[in-house]
């Protein structure tokens, strides 16, 4: 072999050599990006926590979509069909959807049912069929469940009104009890449930195996005049409900088998205005919305979306948020806020996160001790807000 | 705001029938009309008996006082006092006529609304055309005396798509009754 084979062997060797050297650093490195064909998985979530906010989308529009108040990211959604009403499991096992939907979309054999849904893998585990309800989304006191979870209360409207009673354990529909004149539910623990009726009374259900007795209380409003909003709001640990009329009169109504109704106090004369009435042209802070307040249950704090106006401007969205300490009667904090929102909700931990849409397309978390809006989630979602309450 | 009270109208319109007929003559007109009540709405004849209602400026609501009778596609005309929805006038319908392709509801919520031109107040009723998907045009959310799900007659936000065959909501209807 010449000096100049050998020299060329060489070369040639080296060539080769450093290509695979360069082919070995090029697979190393696919390797730590891609190490292998991927999989298609699927999320598992956590039990609903207190920091969630459960947001439906607005009219006409399905799923509810689930924001961490902290962060303000989108954890999940529920499998909320149109119209329907979400309810969360007190143990946190199960979501509960109550709803309504066609054999042909829009048309065919309606069925109405309650969808049970796993609350970690958010996979539909079961339907109890029922035998209808009131198709109508944005009010937390149409589909309610007890403390225990074990019952819930399905509100019908066909258009006489009912309420349809579901075993959850058994995921059955047990019966349905006629409450003509009533509407929605108020939890009554141990006793039935209770409703807001036309004739200005709360109607109280004590349900007793296959009867029931139906007791009101003495009229205490004016349906017609001066309403209540359907949006009440329960405190379980108190056994009291908080109501708010159009004008802003607040009432407390300690809730059992016999219910009270506690003093009324006007929102605008605790905040030291005069209290504001049913008058044309009479200029005043109103509340408004669909979902008009949110209560703090820790604290006894109400947040109510409040606007200026003339009375029978009750939809209107909010200028400012009120905040009223029930105990003291007395409005403590008075926040600005953007976008007229109509739906106001408040976790129901120490950190107390407000949330407020309805009005543009952001849905927005604020700090309710201190105003500042923490985030704004652009098309968030318009419609009712849920929390999950403390038992 | 004046309260809407069955029970005084239905005393006044008994007091004035006990002052002015004699027992036999009311028998006479009871049967008539017996035979003859399916026909009338009974909520128009008994509110017309009430008493004479406040129709000034300061007794108008805010609607009432910026109400129009020329264009029934915009929401500020007088008879959508206490309508929710899309106006079926701008969705190929009329003021009580739905759309082609929808089927109007058999039942309704109602409204009281003022007529500017007359300054009378008219019963209206609210029929939703049902069937098809929501027409999404000139969407209006007017409120005035519009009450919560215990009073449904008088609220806005169910869908009042009841006995029709589908209830998938359309847009929405002001047909008149009459006097209020």
């Amino acid at each position: 072999m010449t000096l100049g084979r050998k020299l060329a062997r060489v070369l040639i060797g080296t060539a080769i050599a450093g290509s695979l050297a360069t082919m070995n650093a090029a697979v190393a490195l696919a390797e730590a990006v891609v190490p292998e064909a991927e999989e298609p998985g699927v999320m598992t979530m956590e039990a609903p926590k207190p920091s969630w906010f459960f947001v439906r989308g607005g009219w006409g529009s399905a799923g509810t979509s689930i924001f961490d108040a902290g962060t303000g990211k989108m954890i999940g959604m529920v499998a909320t069909s149109r119209d329907s009403d979400l309810g969360i499991d007190p143990s946190g096992k199960f979501y509960y959807v109550a709803e309504t939907m066609w054999s042909k979309v829009n048309r065919g054999t309606r069925q109405d049912l309650v969808s049970v849904y796993d609350s970690k893998t958010l996979k539909l585990l079961g339907e109890i069929p029922t035998p209808g309800r009131l198709i109508v989304g944005g009010f937390t006191t149409n589909f309610v469940l007890t403390d225990d979870g074990k019952t819930a209360y399905d509100y019908n409207f066909d258009p006489a009104s009912s309420v349809n009673i579901i075993d959850l354990t058994k995921r059955k529909f047990v019966r349905a009890i006629e409450l003509p004149g009533c509407a929605g539910m108020i939890p009554n623990p141990g006793v039935g449930f209770s409703s807001l009726c036309a004739d200005g009374t709360i109607a109280t259900v004590a349900i007793k195996g296959a009867t029931q007795d139906i007791t009101r209380t003495e009229p205490f409003f004016d349906a017609a005049a001066d309403p209540i909003w359907s949006n009440t709001v329960y405190d379980r640990k108190k056994k009291q409900v908080v109501m708010l009329s159009y004008t802003g009169v607040v009432r407390t109504a300690a809730v059992g088998a016999k219910v009270e109704v506690g003093a009324p106090f006007s929102i605008q004369e605790a905040g030291g205005m005069k209290a504001a009435d049913v008058k044309p042209l009479d200029i005043a802070w109103y509340p408004g919305g669909m979902q008009p307040m949110a209560l703090h249950r820790p604290t006894g704090m109400l947040w109510v979306l409040m606007h200026k106006g003339e009375y029978w401007s009750h939809k209107e969205g909010a200028e400012e948020i009120w905040g009223i300490d029930l105990a003291a009667k007395k409005v403590v904090k008075r926040y600005p806020v953007e976008d007229e929102p109509s739906n106001i909700q408040i976790t129901q931990d120490d950190a107390a996160m407000i949330m407020v849409n309805g009005g543009g397309k952001d849905a927005v978390i604020i700090d309710s001790k201190t105003g500042e809006v923490k985030h704004k989630i652009e098309n968030g979602g318009s419609g009712l807000i849920t929390v999950v309450e403390s038992m | 705001m004046k309260r809407f009270n069955p029970d005084a109208m239905g005393e006044k319109l008994l007091r004035r029938l006990a002052g002015g007929t004699s027992r036999r003559g009311i028998l006479s007109r009871l049967g008539l009309a017996l035979v003859a009540a399916p026909v009338f709405p009974l909520l128009p004849v008994s509110r017309a008996e009430a008493a004479k209602p406040d129709r000034s400026p300061e007794a108008k609501t805010m609607f009432a006082r910026t109400a129009q009778t020329k264009d029934d596609t915009k929401c500020n005309y007088w008879r959508y006092c206490a309508i929710d929805g899309a106006l079926c006038t701008c969705c190929g319908g009329g003021i009580h006529t739905c759309p082609a392709g929808a089927e109007p509801s058999p039942v309704s919520w109602v409204g009281s609304c003022i007529n500017p031109d007359d300054g009378k107040a008219y019963m209206i009723a609210y029929r939703d055309c049902c069937g098809k998907p929501a027409c999404g045009q000139c969407g209006c959310d007017n409120t005035d005396r519009e009450t919560q799900l215990y009073l449904p007659q008088l609220n806005n936000n169910v869908i009042w798509c009841f006995g029709t065959s589908s209830m998938e909501y359309h847009c929405s209807t002001a047909m008149m009754i009459g006097a209020a």
